[in-house]
């Protein structure tokens, strides 16, 4: 046993068993409404059985409202799939905006728990980067988790892709209760590495509540 | 009896209420704590089922919100899915605490149990 933890290797983990841990309560609660659905429907077969009148529309409802669920929790399991997949190569073509789409969508449940509307103004043309697509989303889902500690009162986060002569930069905005203070506390060692495994910076604005991250167009050069 | 149903899952928590409904308990639903401080200050109700993950305020921090207004309220937990030191400390706070998806039955006996038996 050694004390020699990789803290990038760990954070990585960490932030893989919250997207999991978030999509497992996602997917009880999508089973959930169809094993009412399901129970209501056994019930309401009974009392047809004994002779009593079935509202045909409610069950219309019923049926509506499983295959919405359905397809809710394939969205979900499609999105974890997304996830794992990103580990496949550590530096690939990756698509900005479908990356920070993903994780909004991985996001979902901690930002509306806590009463925050993240929003992202997606960049057309895409913006295509050769990085390593699971240590990127790492970052947003750090970033984004701090974000909601420095939310102005507004409670939205806006995240902003944006092509540059040297890559790409990633804006996060509305972080308007940002500070030096929090700002260190929240660079930690484990974010420092991934920064360095990715070769990109993270920049911050205190006064206009933004935070940047940088990264280049090709994480093999 | 009366209960109180919050949940933000409206299609769960409306298709809970009428299937309690047909086996003769009467609740009430909102999807959200926001509601339920509403429909509580009009009524009164003999037992909460709370989601614990709800947007802005979840479960827990509602009955805490609850009980000042109608102290000693029961309360049954709800959640999707919960780490153990969730399980822990609801189950400590609550008469219970229960996993989605539920069984109607078991939930019934549960409900009659937090309140004596008094629904009977």
């Amino acid at each position: 046993m050694t004390n020699a933890i990789d803290p990038m290797g760990e954070a990585g983990l960490q932030f893989y068993s919250k997207v999991s841990a978030s999509i497992s309560h996602d997917i009880k609660n999508s089973l959930a409404v169809i094993n009412e659905s399901a129970g209501y429907l056994e019930d309401v077969t009974l009392m047809a059985k004994k002779g009593m009148n079935i509202d045909i529309n409610r069950l219309e409802t019923l049926a509506g409202s499983m295959l919405k669920q359905v397809q809710r929790a394939n969205t979900i399991v499609k999105n974890m799939n997304r996830l794992a997949h990103s580990l496949d190569d550590p530096a690939c073509q990756t698509d900005l905006n479908a990356l920070i789409e993903l994780m909004l969508r991985l996001s979902e449940r901690t930002t509306v728990t806590r009463g925050v509307k993240v929003s992202a103004a997606f960049s057309d043309p895409a913006i295509t980067i050769t990085t390593h697509p699971f240590y990127v989303e790492n970052l947003i889902w750090l970033i984004l988790n701090f974000g909601m500690d420095v939310v102005g009162d507004a409670k939205a986060i806006d995240i902003t892709p944006e092509k540059i002569d040297s890559g790409a930069a990633v804006h996060f905005t509305g972080l308007e209760k940002l500070t030096p203070e929090a700002l260190d506390t929240f660079q930690t060692e484990p974010l420092r590495q991934m920064l360095a495994a990715l070769k990109s910076t993270l920049q911050s604005d205190e006064k206009s509540g933004r935070i940047t991250l940088v990264f280049p167009e090709n994480i093999t050069r | 009896m009366q209960l109180l149903l919050v949940d933000d899952e409206k299609d769960f928590v409306e298709t809970l209420a009428e299937r309690l409904s047909l086996r003769g308990i009467q609740a009430d639903w909102v999807t959200s704590a926001e509601a339920a401080e509403a429909k509580i200050k009009d009524h009164r109700y003999d037992l909460l089922l709370l989601d614990v993950k709800m947007p802005r305020v979840g479960g827990r921090e509602l009955k805490k919100i609850i009980e000042k207004q109608q102290p000693g309220i029961k309360t049954i937990y709800l959640t999707g899915h919960g780490s153990e030191e969730d399980y822990q400390a609801g189950s400590a706070e609550a008469e219970y605490y229960l996993m989605k998806p539920i069984n109607i039955n078991d939930l019934i006996a549960k409900i009659h149990d937090a309140l004596g038996n008094k629904g009977d």
